[in-house]
């Protein structure tokens, strides 16, 4: 036991100190070995949080997280530091996959279709019912998702000794760039990017920080590349697409091309590169058939404009092109990839920028085609088994999937929740949560993860693992496949992962320090050379598609940043996140262009039907400057039918709107494929936005610097001047506000009026964030929800004005035009409570509510507030939320997601960021329990920090010079928002945002 | 006091049709008696009024401040504009029964007492307002100062805290001043009261028996309320402006604020006057008492005030010009063109346009035309406060946490259930107590009839 502590021993240690609540569900008959991972196993009390390592599993990218547990319940999922992909951070939905697991509308019990309803089915039933209709005859066929490779592999291995098949469907599946890297260099599978090693990126519409490939790694290496560094350099991104994702917001330059003419741009671009350097290889032909006036006829980009563009990927280098991403898919998707890979080649980015690795890319790369094969052959199928994917929902109507699929034998879906597929089926298996269930995964080469579960099965839920169900049918049609339970099966397969990692010792003892650390990385080999490129394939267009319809918009749909295809739509803390590019939450809306809205009289909120020959659906318009004005766009993940309550009606699937056509090269389904046409209602809604104002109008509250003026010192960058005069309030005459020698770090100064600080000891928290790098991603938000207990209220209340995040993530457009190529400038400032020296909210609290701690952090005390909201009237940043209901009462087992270091709020209270006082509180106790060691720099991390997938949050304290926190305070781009309007001292330091261009209003 | 000479030709001056100061007794007296249909028909509306305001408000306390139309950045809204109202109202009683008093304006007695009475209960109503909108209205003492074991202060620094004060304050001085007027005419009712209403009467007159000596008590503590009740006038509404102009709200934070709170309560109050006498000089037949010089004198007071509040408007407006400041401008020209204007312009309309009416002397002398015009200068006002609260909350510093306010059906309910609460007492304070104060009418009255004086003193 000095190793390793049982499980049911910790769970029971757990329900003696007081969590009864924690009921032995059904288990695995196998007692497990669990290994806490940052507080070794003798030190487990209740009260002290234990942390587990495992691997997310909202998307396939597979980032590693580390599993917070309070008295055997799971109540956070943070990035895990010490694995490759996520590298500490996680994207929102990571984070809000505890509220997949605690989802009230989980399956409580195996069901059997009966008559119109279902019937409730004890495990054995279900599983010999499985087994029986297996046995029956007809072919198996298993429809699963993107799996991790063990239970990849064991379906496969079922498949193979029923003499069935597996079929893979993702909807966000990269099939189109896995078959362009195929048909250039020869390798089938998808290459791997290294954002930071480029100096300029080309995005020809992939949504790297979004939920393009492996979007956590990619912001990282991207925030990287991006953020200035102590040398005055940066990164640049182009932004080649005809709408502005998230990625696209953040990029310094957009070329709005007209949809679909993404290769004919980067074959220009590739044929300029190429006459240049006469490297045209096997693709001269092509490359001669796309000049830069081609280029201006397809995508409407001027041909000099292309020439430039082609001179600065080579020049301006390294450079890194990187193809449409799935909002970009259509008929010729695989030609577009091409074409990109082609631009790579030419510029010598293969092997540079972009390695091919050997095999294992845990993106989604099979295409659509796999299915619909399949879908033609159901009839002859006795048995069908879904498993992690909803096509009933995810594919267009007119893919005929709900047809094809009822003609099926019987239907079976391990599912977590009722979704659209599963209630299509005959019998339901309620799928464990990845927090409660083993798997792995190996999302990039020599890099191996193991999910753990970190919890005893939610009890509400009889619930089962889809391994473990799949052995025990596989066990009653007589068929080993090496075990009772997937955890033996798993097992059996690491150890061919410690063969391969070298490890000598015993299993047992890899196997632990796999779980301990989450990860086990190996060294690969090197990277392939740059492979040669392959002559082109007379199969393969170039050509922009033509689009289906008369209607006077081009429709894209893409994948969205919060609910990817849809999977995450049940999930309030998603559907409450104001969607990154659009502050909307809850519902759908439609993006267009100002000028276009103007010509049609259309507002913000008027309600509009688009159609399109296939189907039409009715949704609120959103006026957006970032998106061309003859394309109109919509996001996925919206108009569940079943799902439910949280997605259940809410907002509309794009879906109905698509005919099924597939990029013939790699049979991917495509999205940019019809012309839709836009009909006023005449009715107007009131949007669920938590956007006020997008325009600064010229207050100093997200300015920027350009990096000339960084770079050229003078009076705009490092030097004089640059910082603004801090002011502080004299004793003397009241509140007046004197100019001062002081810096930041030192007030509150000797003599200021204000203030009750420790002069000596007490440490000033201060936080600086760095918004050259913050890409508006939003992890924090739904990180700080996690954390501190922050509700969600619902799309009424937040039509209201109502939502509660302690973070608001504000955006500002200076520059976007979509009218021409040229600099885009969209802001992101993530707004919290700045934590005043000189708070307005402090004195006009009557009951001290809002209070000024020795330690400089401005407090709330929840149970002395009376709710006169006074507070929040006076807070010139607008960051105190009022709880107007009890917003907390969720539906049981919601709650049990609550962290019980941090007080959960009810109707009546001002609540706000507390800078997480109660990480501050158990650092300086445990430094304390440590003998009274001083806290170090950086040993307190806030929740916003941890999350940050871009690094550009930085906190700690301020008194000590050579804390980050100061040093970075001094940095020549820092500032304090309104400070030198209302001299409010904020706590909360901003780093300006570096552009390339001059700022058209200069610095303000 | 003033010589008998002057004391008669105001008599004459201000109440030609009274003959007689038993006449006086006779008439307001009168109206205690049983009402009438017309009086039921007003105290029931005003009852059930009163229940649709605690309906509300316990429908408010029982779901959360939630069903309010209220948000984050706009956490005040109609229930403060609805204080600020009330406080306003409530400043003319003190203002013609203390100042006017100190002033010996001549026209002061007919109206004083219904003014006194609509301040007590205006702040009565006020009062509850804050409480209403407080998160946790269950916890509302916690702003009161009571010793307590965990040594837990209110904070005197929160201009609400000054609120409490200033307000209960006002209520206890103007409710004692109101009590002081009231006990000689008592006196009187009490004289012609029998049963348990005389007892009642008896009570409240402490014993009034009209000595020489009790007069002149009654008259030295007269004028000493007076005086300390005048610097409350101008204190209480003042305290009220600081839960604005102490913050940092564009918009609020204004040194013009309180002259030009102070100068909206007494215009708001003296409409309301006017509201009020009109209707209760017509139910309880008091047109001898309530003349038109009366309504003359106080829509002169209405050009005064209102002049003082244009001018605040037009200074706000040139000082956020003025200033230079962006979020300032910004905040003014929202106001404006904002999407509140019509709460703007409604205000400016009734509070500076409507007004100007009054400068003819045929409008002031119309009794029909002033009760209009003073409607339309009680919404004027209930606007002003709801622009200045809630147009500036919803514009603020950072542009991307603009937010829009819309009132909800609760809100209105308790809003306009606050007028029944208001009438309810009113209504009963007619039937109690003399609505005209008798005893100091007739010290303006000529005395031309010895005989009858003589009796009167006998009776």
């Amino acid at each position: 036991m000095s190793e390793g502590i049982r499980r049911r021993d910790f769970l029971k240690v757990v329900g003696a100190g007081g969590a009864g609540a924690t009921v032995l569900g059904c288990s695995t008959q196998k007692i497990e070995r669990l290994l806490p991972y940052v507080v070794a196993d003798e030190e487990i009390t209740p009260g002290v949080a234990t942390w587990y390592t495992s691997v997310c599993g909202e998307c396939p990218a597979g980032c590693g997280v580390l599993v917070r547990t309070r008295e055997g319940r799971v109540v956070k999922v943070e990035g895990n530091p010490q694995h490759p992909i996520s590298k500490g951070a996680l994207c929102p939905r990571g984070y809000a996959s505890v509220q997949g697991l605690y989802d009230p509308d989980r399956l409580r019990t195996p069901l059997l279709k009966e008559g119109g309803g279902f019937r409730p089915l004890s495990w054995d039933e279900a599983e010999t019912l499985l087994a029986q209709k297996m046995a029956e005859g007809g072919r198996t066929l298993f429809l699963t998702g993107r799996l991790g490779p063990s239970m990849e592999a064991l379906v496969e291995a079922l498949a193979s000794s029923v003499q069935g098949q597996r079929v893979e469907y993702e909807s966000l599946s990269e099939a189109p760039l896995r078959e362009a890297t195929r048909l250039a260099f020869g390798v089938d599978d998808l290459p791997t990017y290294h954002l930071d090693q480029a100096r300029l990126i080309y995005s020809f519409g992939a949504d790297f920080l979004e939920t393009w490939l492996s979007p956590v790694a990619y912001h990282r290496a991207f925030a990287r590349m991006a953020g200035v560094d102590d040398h005055a350099s940066k990164g640049r991104l182009v932004w080649l697409a005809p709408r502005l994702s998230l990625t696209g917001q953040n990029a310094d330059e957009w070329v709005p091309l007209k949809p679909g003419s993404e290769a004919a741009v980067a074959l220009a671009m590739a044929h300029v590169i190429a006459r240049a350097r006469g490297n045209a290889g096997p693709y001269q032909a092509v490359l001669d058939a796309y000049p830069p006036a081609r280029a201006e006829s397809l995508a409407g980009v001027p041909a000099a404009v292309v020439e430039s563009l082609a001179e600065r990927f080579l020049e301006e280098g390294p450079s890194l092109a990187l193809g449409p991403g799935v909002a970009g898919h259509h008929r010729h998707a695989t030609g577009a990839n091409l074409a990109v890979h082609v631009l790579n080649w030419v510029a010598g980015n293969v092997g540079r920028t972009l390695s091919l690795g050997q095999k294992d890319q845990a993106a989604p790369s099979r295409p659509f085609r796999d299915l619909q094969e399949a879908l033609a052959a159901m009839p002859g199928v006795g048995v069908v088994v879904v498993m992690g994917t909803n096509p009933a929902y995810s594919l267009p109507p007119s893919a005929g999937f709900r047809q094809a699929f009822a003609s099926a034998g019987f239907r079976v879906a391990f599912a977590t929740g009722l979704d659209e597929t599963s209630a299509l089926c005959d019998l339901i298996l309620p799928d464990r949560h990845f927090l409660e269930a083993w798997g792995d995964s190996a999302p990039r080469p020599g890099v191996f993860a193991l999910q753990q579960p970190a919890m005893q099965p939610v009890p509400l839920f009889d619930s089962k693992q889809a391994g473990d169900v799949l052995l025990s049918v596989a066990l009653r049609l007589g068929k080993d496949l090496g075990g009772v339970t997937f955890y033996d099966f798993l097992r059996r397969r690491w150890q061919g992962v410690a063969a391969e990692a070298g490890h000598g010792g015993p299993f047992e003892d890899f196997w632990r320090e796999a779980l301990r650390k989450g990860v086990v990385e190996i060294e690969t080999r090197p990277t392939q050379e740059s492979p040669g490129l392959r002559p082109p394939e007379a199969s393969v267009s170039f050509e922009p598609p033509d689009l289906e319809g008369a209607g006077e918009f081009a429709l894209l749909v893409y994948p969205s940043p919060r609910f990817g295809d849809g999977r995450q739509a049940n999930r309030p803390w998603l559907q409450e996140l104001p969607d990154p590019v659009s502050k909307m939450t809850w519902h759908s809306w439609v993006e267009l262009n100002p000028r276009a809205g103007e010509r049609l009289g259309l507002r913000n909120g008027d309600m509009v039907v688009l159609r399109s020959s296939y189907g039409q659906v009715e949704v609120p318009v959103w006026l957006y400057p970032g998106i061309r004005e003859d394309v109109v766009a919509l996001a996925m993940g919206g108009g569940h039918e079943e799902f439910g309550r949280f997605a259940k009606g809410k907002g509309v699937n794009p879906m109905v709107l698509l005919p099924t056509v597939l990029d013939e090269v790699s049979g991917t389904l495509s999205k940019v494929v019809v012309r839709v046409s836009l009909e006023p209602t005449g009715v107007r809604r009131l949007l669920a936005t938590t956007e006020g104002s997008a325009d600064q109008r010229g207050r100093p509250i997200a300015p920027a610097v350009s990096l000339a003026a960084l770079t050229g010192g003078g009076d705009k960058g490092h030097g004089k001047g640059h910082h603004p005069d801090l002011r502080e309030l004299q004793g003397k005459g009241g509140f007046v506000p004197v100019p001062t020698e002081g810096r930041p770090e030192d007030f509150p100064l000797e003599g200021s009026r204000y203030g009750e600080y420790d002069p000596e000891e007490k440490p000033r928290w201060a936080m600086v964030l760095d918004l050259d790098r913050c890409t508006g991603c939003s992890a924090c938000v739904t990180a700080c929800q996690s954390e501190n207990n922050v509700p969600w209220v619902g799309e009424e209340q937040v039509m209201r004005g109502r939502e509660m995040h302690w973070i608001r993530m504000e955006r500002y457009y200076e520059a976007v035009d979509a009218s021409h190529p040229g600099p885009v400038d969209i802001r992101f400032l993530p707004m919290l409570c700045q934590h005043c020296g000189n708070a307005p909210c402090e004195p006009v609290c009557p009951v001290y509510a809002a209070y000024h701690t020795p330690e400089g952090l401005n407090a709330q005390v929840y149970n002395r507030c009376v709710g006169t909201r006074y507070c929040a009237n006076n807070c010139p940043y607008k960051v105190r939320v009022f709880n107007w209901f009890t917003f907390t009462d969720v539906p049981e087992p919601m709650n049990w997601a609550y962290n019980p270091d941090v007080t959960v709020r009810s109707s009546g209270v001002m609540e706000k960021c507390s800078f997480c006082v109660h990480r501050i509180r158990e650092a300086q106790n445990r430094a304390r329990l440590e003998g009274r060691r001083p806290l170090q720099d950086g040993e307190v991390v806030t929740a916003c920090q941890q999350s940050c997938p871009a690094e550009a949050i930085v906190f700690g304290n301020i008194r000590d010079p050579r804390s980050r926190v100061s040093q970075l305070a001094r940095n020549g781009r820092a500032y304090r928002v309104l400070d030198e309007h209302i001299n409010t001292q904020p706590a909360v330091i901003y780093l300006k945002k570096v552009t390339f261009h001059e700022a058209p209003e200069g610095e303000h | 006091m003033a010589t008998v000479t002057s004391e008669q030709e105001r008599g004459a001056l201000t109440h030609p049709d009274v003959q007689s100061f038993s006449q006086v007794n006779r008439d307001i007296l009168k109206v205690l008696s049983r009402p009438g249909r017309g009086w039921w028909a007003l105290f029931l509306a005003a009852t059930a009024g009163m229940v649709v305001f605690f309906g509300a408000w316990g429908y408010l306390v029982a779901r959360g401040m939630g069903v309010a139309g209220l948000n984050n950045p706009v956490g005040w809204g109609a229930l403060i504009t609805t204080f600020v109202f009330w406080v306003g109202i409530a400043h003319s009683g003190t203002l013609i029964s203390a100042i006017l008093f100190l002033f010996r304006a001549p026209w002061r007695q007919s109206i004083y007492r219904a003014a006194e009475a609509m301040t007590v209960f205006a702040v009565m109503t006020a009062g509850l307002f804050p409480l209403i909108h407080l998160g946790r209205v269950w916890h509302g003492y916690w702003l009161i100062p009571y010793p307590n074991e965990r040594f837990l202060w209110p904070n005197f620094r929160s201009p609400l805290l000054w609120d409490v004060f200033a307000v209960t304050t006002y209520f206890t001085v103007s409710a004692v001043f109101f009590y002081l007027g009231t006990i000689p005419d008592v006196a009187a009712a009490r004289d012609q009261a029998k049963g348990l209403r005389r007892k009642l009467y008896e009570l409240v007159s402490l014993g009034w028996r009209g000595t020489d000596r009790e007069w002149h008590h009654f008259g030295k503590a007269y004028v000493f309320l007076a005086a300390f009740a005048t610097p409350l006038v101008l204190s209480v509404h003042s305290v009220v402006s600081w839960d604005f102009a102490m913050s940092i709200v564009p918009g609020w934070h204004a040194t013009i604020f309180a002259p030009y709170f102070v100068a909206g309560a007494i215009f708001s109050g003296v409409a309301m006057v006017i509201t009020l006498a009109v209707p209760m000089r017509k139910l309880f037949k008091l047109e001898a008492y309530l003349t038109v010089r009366h309504f003359d004198a106080m829509a002169k007071l209405l050009i005064l005030t209102s002049l003082i509040v244009l001018y605040a408007y037009l200074t706000e407006f040139f000082m956020a010009w003025y200033s230079g400041e962006e979020v300032e401008r910004s905040s003014f020209w929202n106001r404006v063109f904002g999407p509140y204007w019509w709460a703007t312009w409604t205000m400016l309309v009734c509070n500076g346009l409507v007004p100007v009416l009054l400068w003819f002397r045929r409008v002031r002398r119309s009794i029909p035309a002033l009760f209009v015009i003073s409607i339309f200068i009680n919404i004027g006002m209930w606007f002003e406060r709801f622009v200045i609260i809630v147009t500036s909350l919803s514009h603020e510093y950072i542009p991307f946490a603009f937010g829009m306010y819309r009132p909800t059906w609760v809100e209105m309910a308790i809003v306009l259930g606050s007028f029944g609460w208001f009438f309810f007492w009113f209504l009963i304070f007619t039937r109690v107590l003399p609505p005209v104060a008798i005893a100091e009418l007739k010290e303006v009255l000529p005395a031309p009839f010895r005989r009858g004086a003589e009796k009167e003193a006998a009776a």
